[in-house]
């Protein structure tokens, strides 16, 4: 069947195979490890020289940054955050689907995650990558960038518990030392693959070095599914963790648009709602330039896109209870800052932020746009811009209309702040294709599991199908 | 035994060196005959050295150099630059010295008070012991320390070659001019003196002693605005030459005719004080009432309590309207038996002056009840622009309601050189091109750039054959000049001052000159001995001290001797004396017979003036003054044509469109600013901006708007009537440090009083009920969970009285020299990057055509629960014990956290290292970094900073008062702002000690705080407005 074929009949009451066409055990072996054994393609060249110049005119763009000051941004007084904290939570949210896909839905026994959890959590690795370079370089001067570690010192001088910029810290390291152990941890048995099937001396050498002497014992596979399930554990409450404190970042604060409590939760969807929509963004591609349609199934989109179908419908029930929330409590700082959002001078941000967000993603009621590849990966595509239109919202139109109207001003961003936002995305894109050349892309040990007729190696002691 | 062991034991104990010498060797007495060869013990004589010696080599080597040196020797190369190994007497590093002295920034002389830190002046401050000034100054004179520092300032004298100028050396360039005035003196042909106002007796002798010399000088006398127009109407009601000052502290009722008397018209330092004296909440019985008319938007008509949209052809028509109702109507005064003045009043009423221009009829009865009421203290007072006649109305006007009770009889203006008129400098010019000028003297004047494009000034300048500019920087007269001679700064001259009756003040220099500059009066003191050789660095200093002991001495006989007499007047910097003004006479009525009514022409009236910032464009090199906010639009670094709100519709034009303002063949191209309040089909222009050789700051920033003057005047020289005002193509950014746009919104144009952030009331609500404030905030009250932290002995607070505040902008300046606080260029205010502490919030409330302006001083609040200081990462800013929101900038890293959090936005980021950004580096030149208060901290880029309370003043007290061994109280501290606020609204002090100002006003029935829900427990107090209506 050829997977172009849009007409098809789903049967619901009957579980879809994880992976179509009961493939053998080697062939999984050839389609995933096979790309990164190549040499690459003259697209892949041509892709990375993209990726590399939009990193490229980021590093320019940051390059005057640091020599000449942040004033090459278009930042000011009122508006001292923009487009440099925006991209840090919009990474942060980029973050979260990896380590949602592994740990929590690894927890919940969900199995058809086995296909899209480890370019999730690469995804994650890169993200919080790129998401950790803007708290370094938005500092007026990031050379003391030290200042804000605790680190014991002559002078007595310690930092300001009090500030959630200081938890900020704490919370986005924790956030991707446990990831990266996750991904590393899922690695291992790949790796080890990986180092059997080479004949290159060199790569013998570095995936021996990383795949940390495995050797598909069974007791090695007790230990791994023991220390993956314990990592499972301390990853989970971390989703929820990291991005509540980083929107404490702003509900700690006085500023109304900011001061809201609801921002934890709705930040943690936020998040889970962008992260959804950049894994399908790069697994659509990923399935089409490597051929794994059989392993990435229709199924596992459908499943991806209902998962973002409902992080869109709680992230519109918190654009709901904001301006409720401002109404009913009578303030007039916060009434006037829903109506300079809605209306004022960054009206078109916020009403495509709605439309991105709220409006384009309820056609994924529709089965029929869920299984559309095509459509869906326009879908993607706007919950990311939706996404990272939602932070400028939030940040900017809070601060430029604050209490008095004495200082109000308007915000426009330079080409250096576009520089630096294209900058990174290069730097992501870059990071992904990296990796798509020289780790498997999927989990072939996992994988091996979940298909048609395998018996389940990690769900010891779980229920049987 | 030899000579010398003789010597040594008459003094009763023989010292030897060596045994040699105990036994007395003759070898030894022989060597010791020879220790200094012939011709190394004689004099030293080169002639008799032998041929090539070394010793006459080197000699001659030394010699040649020494010449050298010496021949060519600068101020620098005197080597003038010597550590201080020892102290010099009165000069501790780390101790301020004060020097009185007097501004010389305009006709005003202001009494200055000098600060400076070991040898170099760093701030100027009024001097509180002048009578006039009373220790306050406007922010010209505030900022005019930068130019002493300007790196752009001439250094040495200029010839022009023809093709461009090159140094020159003084004895050369005063031997040039000198021969140049001989063979004019003695050809018969004129040698022209261009000067300012001259404000110095002693200058005056000097210019005397030079035409007595030159026989065929002569002096010409203006300036860009002046109030000619005033004083030539008085001459012809009461004979005498000046206006008479005013008693602004007495008035209870002011009508301000198109007179900006809290800005631009008459010293606004000293009317400012007099007038916020009137509005002193504590007596209300007092309290004043200022009703203004006025077609632009005035700082004056901000203030007002009733302000009335007037075009400036129709006040003629108000106050004849005025005159009936009250001699013809209401049948007051002596004026009311004169039948023709009864038939000259014939033709205008109040009602139909009200319904003509739109004016509610009660607000015009109201006006003239409440000065009917105000018998004998109230006072009409018309703008220096409006033409003679309406001042001839004016002074009868105040004749008939007794407004001449407010005319000083203690002391009156004195002006030493009268201004010469139109026809003066038309007969120069015409005699300029006809070669019958030798010599013209720019005597610190650039006519080229102020004189109306009609005088031609510029083309009958380049004819004459000698002309020189004296001047401190290049300027557009000084490029067509001869010779350009560079003269002293302010802060490197002597001088004395004398513009009022009664009155001295003295000038003194604080550092000695910079550059090879010489003083103005001294370059024309060596034209006058006829050589340059009689020049000496103290030559205009012994003159001055000459005359004052000659005749200041003799004429005012003091009891003490005349040098004694000197010092201590130098230490003051000022002398008063008993010198009673020139009586005028009684009211001639027949001058006021003469006054018709102005023709009325359709189309715009284009209203010239000034600008606030850099006067008549002297300033405009100076960075701080220009990025100064214009205290009614808040525009920075441009002119433009403000116009209302009506007239922009009608014209099709917004904001930062273009117009062409047109006034008969004279044009310029301007940006539009819609301001809110003016009447309409009125343009209103700053003069003094778009010059075009004032150095890098202040060269084309804005529009060349002089070339709208013209030497025949319209409805007076400054106020034309009968001009265009046409839409052109394109738009041109003016930036303010204020958006514009929320008065046209409903949903913001009230938020000043929906969020708390400006209280007023009247003064009938507050003598009903003293506390309305107070349950007007009542609600906002905030209740918290937590101990609050228990202050003790000092804690800071500031009272900022909104009744005085006029919005004048002196202790933003002031702060901004105190704090070291960079220039940033218009392109960063675009950005609202600004770097001033210290601002002035403007709220405009109610409609566009007929907004309430409301002035707000905004500044860091000093929060008890300041929201800044729990959000910093790295605890760079913290708080006090003694209830300050500190800033350690070494700790800063820039999150701008703070600024996000505080709801006040009064910190600010460098967002650059802006003394390296700002126009190239022009204020990281030397020697501008001299002009940096040692105390407080140059901040670098990515820092944030804000004001702390001049936390540098407080510690110098707390230091003071430890050294001396007493209790630290904190009286007597003054901030910068305080010290500057020529209304006195601001009040600064512990106010946990009871006998301090401060712990009343924090109590006081109308304070209250901005944002006061919000519970950051600011300790700035602000006391609401009290409007008078």
């Amino acid at each position: 069947m050829s997977s172009a074929t849009t007409e098809e009949v789903i049967d619901y009451s009957v579980t879809p195979p994880l992976v179509e066409g009961n493939p053998s055990l080697a062939k999984i072996n050839d389609s995933i490890a096979l790309p990164t054994e190549r040499w690459p393609s003259k697209k892949y060249f041509a892709a990375l020289s993209v990726t590399l110049t939009m990193l490229l005119i980021g590093v320019v763009a940051l390059g005057y940054t640091l020599y000449y000051g942040i004033g090459m941004w278009g930042n000011n007084i009122p508006v001292g955050w923009a487009f440099d904290i925006t991209n840090f939570v919009f990474w942060i949210g980029i973050g979260h689907a990896g380590t949602l896909i592994s740990a929590i839905l690894f927890l919940f026994r969900q199995r058809w995650r086995t296909g899209i959890a480890r370019a999730a959590e690469a995804m994650t690795i890169f993200a919080v990558m790129c998401a950790g370079i803007f708290p370094l370089i938005h500092l007026g001067r990031p050379w003391y960038a030290l200042f804000i570690i605790p680190v014991p010192n002559q002078h007595g001088l310690w930092v300001n518990w009090n500030s959630p910029l200081v938890w900020d810290v704490f919370a986005v390291s924790t956030y991707f030392t446990v990831s990266l152990m996750f991904w590393y941890i899922g690695l291992i048995p790949d790796l080890a693959m990986m180092r059997d099937r080479t004949t290159s001396k060199v790569k013998k050498m570095i995936y021996s070095i990383l795949s940390l002497g495995w050797r598909h014992a069974n007791r090695q596979w007790q230990h791994y599914e023991k220390v993956y399930v314990i990592l499972a554990g301390l990853a989970t409450p971390l989703v929820l963790s990291v991005h509540s404190i980083v929107s404490f970042d702003f509900a700690v604060s006085i500023l109304p648009g900011w001061h809201t409590t609801i921002f934890p939760p709705y930040f943690v969807a936020g998040a889970i709602f962008s992260g959804f929509g950049m894994v399908l963004t790069v697994l659509i591609i990923i399935r089409k330039v490597f051929n794994l349609e059989y392993i990435i199934t229709k199924d596992h989109l459908d499943k991806m896109a209902k998962v973002t179908l409902l992080t869109s419908m709680m992230v519109a029930y918190a654009y709901l209870m904001e301006p409720f929330i401002a109404w009913y409590s009578g303030s007039p700082f916060d009434w006037y800052t829903v109506v300079a959002r809605a209306t004022g001078h960054y009206a078109i941000g916020f009403w495509v932020m709605i439309a991105c967000n709220v409006l384009i993603p309820q056609l994924l009621w529709s089965k029929k746009v869920r299984r559309n590849v095509a459509v869906l990966f326009v879908i993607s595509l706007l919950i990311n811009v939706g996404m990272w239109l939602e932070r400028y919202i939030i940040i900017v139109t809070s601060l430029y209309r604050d209490f008095l109207p004495s200082s109000w001003h308007i915000y426009t961003p330079t080409i250096f702040d576009f520089g630096i936002l294209i900058g990174v995305f290069g730097l992501f894109f870059t990071l992904v294709l990296l990796f798509s050349r020289t780790l498997p892309v999927v989990s072939m040990s996992e994988l091996k599991g979940v298909t048609e007729g395998a018996h389940p190696h990690h769900n010891f002691g779980a229920g049987h199908e | 035994m030899s000579d010398s062991t003789k010597q040594n034991s008459e003094k009763g104990r023989y010292y030897w060196k060596s045994l040699k010498e105990l036994h007395d060797d003759p070898s030894l007495a022989e060597a010791k005959a020879n220790e200094f060869m012939s011709g190394v013990t004689d004099d030293f004589k080169l002639s008799s050295l032998s041929d090539v010696s070394r010793r006459k080599f080197l000699a001659l080597l030394a010699a040649s150099a020494a010449f050298a040196a010496s021949g060519c020797s600068t101020y620098e190369s005197k080597g003038e630059i010597i550590p201080y190994n020892k102290e010099p007497r009165g000069v501790i590093p780390g101790i301020p010295n004060y020097y009185a002295s007097t501004c010389s920034g305009c006709k005003h002389a202001c009494g200055t008070l000098i600060t400076t830190q070991t040898g170099r002046p760093i701030k100027i401050n009024g001097n509180n012991e002048h009578p006039v000034n009373k220790g306050k100054l406007c922010p010209r004179g505030e900022a005019s320390i930068l130019g002493l520092y300007d790196p752009e300032r001439l250094r040495q004298p200029l010839r022009n070659t023809g093709h461009g100028f090159v140094p020159a050396r003084w004895d050369n360039s005063n031997g040039a001019v000198i021969k140049a005035l001989n063979a004019a003196a003695s050809g018969g042909k004129e040698i022209a003196v261009v000067t300012k106002t001259v404000l110095s007796p002693t200058a005056k002798k000097v210019l005397d002693e030079f035409a007595a010399k030159y026989p065929t000088t002569k002096f010409y006398s203006y300036e860009l605005v002046t109030d000619v127009n005033r004083n030539s109407a008085w001459k012809k009601c009461y004979g005498t030459d000046q206006y008479p000052l005013i008693s602004w502290d007495k008035a209870k009722f002011i009508l301000a005719l198109e007179a900006d008397f809290l800005a631009k018209d008459g010293n606004m330092v000293e009317q400012m004080r007099m007038y916020a004296s009137t509005r002193n909440n504590e007596n209300l019985k007092d309290f004043s009432r200022l009703v203004v008319a006025e077609a632009g938007m005035s700082l004056t008509g901000m203030n007002a309590d009733t302000r009335l949209k007037l075009r400036p052809e129709e006040q003629s028509n108000f106050v004849m309207s005025l005159l009936n109702e009250l001699i013809v109507k209401r049948n007051l005064s002596r004026f009311a038996l004169d039948k023709e003045i009864a038939s000259q009043l014939g033709s205008v009423s109040l009602e139909d002056f009200a319904k003509r221009n739109n004016i509610e009829r009660s607000v015009l009865d109201n006006m003239v009840s409440y000065i009917l009421k105000s018998k004998n203290a109230a006072i009409v007072y018309a703008g220096h622009r409006l033409p003679e006649p309406v001042h001839i109305a004016v002074n009868l006007l105040n004749e008939v309601i007794g407004g001449t009770a407010l005319y000083r009889t203690d002391q009156a203006r004195v002006q030493l050189l009268p201004y010469s008129t139109p026809q003066d400098f038309e007969g120069l010019i015409s005699r300029m091109n006809s070669g019958k000028v030798g010599v013209v003297i720019h005597y610190e004047t650039n006519p080229v750039f102020h004189f109306a494009p009609d005088f031609g000034y510029k083309e009958a300048m380049v004819r004459v054959p000698t002309s020189v500019t004296l001047g401190k920087w290049e300027n557009e007269t000084s490029v067509w000049s001869s010779w350009v001679m560079p003269i002293n700064h302010d802060l490197e001259s002597w001088n004395d001052f004398k513009n009022r009756t009664g009155l001295y003040s003295l000038q003194q220099p604080v550092i000695y000159p910079l550059y090879t500059t010489r003083q103005k009066e001294a370059i024309v003191l060596t034209w006058t001995t006829g050589s340059d050789d009689a020049y000496h660095d103290t030559m205009y200093h012994e003159y001055l001290k000459n005359r004052w002991q000659n005749e200041v001495y003799s004429d005012l006989k003091p009891a003490v001797d005349p040098k004694m007499f000197w010092y201590s007047a130098l230490e003051d910097g000022v002398v008063t004396y008993d010198e009673k003004p020139e009586a005028s006479g009684n009211f001639n009525v027949e001058a006021f017979k003469s006054v018709t009514p102005p023709p009325m022409p359709e189309g715009f009236s284009i209203m010239l003036d000034e600008s606030y910032a850099i006067g008549d464009g002297e300033f405009a090199n100076n960075g701080w003054l220009q990025e100064l906010p214009q205290p009614v639009t808040k525009a920075v670094w441009d002119n433009y044509a403000s116009i209302s709100d009506a007239t922009a519709k009608e014209l099709g034009v917004d904001y930062n469109d273009i117009i062409e303002v047109r006034i008969g063949d004279r044009s310029q191209k301007l940006p539009v600013y819609v301001q809110p309040g003016m009447a309409d089909k009125v343009v209103c222009v700053d003069l003094g901006y778009g010059r075009t050789k004032a150095g890098k700051v202040g060269t084309d920033v804005g529009f060349d708007t002089n070339v709208l003057l013209s030497k025949k005047p319209s409805l007076s020289q400054w106020l034309y009537t009968g001009g265009e005002a046409v839409k052109k193509a394109g738009s041109y950014l003016i930036v303010t440090t204020m958006e514009h746009d929320f008065i046209s919104e409903p949903i913001t144009r009230d938020m000043p009083f929906t969020r708390d952030i400006i209280h007023e009331g009247t003064v009938e609500e507050y003598e009903q009920n003293p506390r309305f404030i107070q349950q007007e905030t009542a609600i906002d009250k905030p209740t918290t969970i937590y101990k609050k932290f228990e202050y003790e002995g000092v804690k800071w607070g500031m009272s900022i009285d909104l009744n005085k505040c006029t919005g004048c902008s002196a202790c933003v300046i002031s702060c901004e020299v105190e704090n070291n606080t960079p220039v940033v260029g218009k392109d960063q205010v675009k950005v609202s990057r600004e770097m001033a502490w210290l601002r002035i919030d403007r709220y405009y409330t109610g409609s566009v055509a007929e907004p309430m302006i409301s002035f707000q001083p905004m500044l860091c609040q000093q929060c008890d629960d300041a929201p800044c200081e729990n959000v910093c990462p790295v605890a760079a800013t913290t708080h006090s014990p003694d209830g300050l929101n500190m800033m350690v900038y070494n700790r800063c890293i820039g999150t701008r956290y703070c600024s996000n959090n505080c709801p006040y936005k009064v910190r600010r980021f460098n967002f650059f290292n802006y003394r390296y950004k700002f126009d190239g580096g022009y204020y990281a030149r030397e020697p501008v970094e001299m002009v940096n208060n040692p105390e407080v901290t140059v901040r670098s880029r990515g820092v944030m900073e804000k004001c702390t309370f001049c936390i540098q003043r407080i510690m110098f007290g707390r230091q003071e008062a430890q050294q001396n061994g007493k209790p630290f109280t904190g009286a007597g501290i003054v901030t910068a702002c305080q010290e500057a606020c020529p209304a006195n609204a601001i009040t600064f002090g512990n106010y946990l000690d009871s006998s301090q100002e401060i712990a009343k006003l924090r109590d006081h029935p109308l304070g209250y705080y901005v944002l006061e829900e919000l519970d950051t427990r600011p300790n700035v107090t602000y006391l609401a407005k009290l409007r008078n209506i």
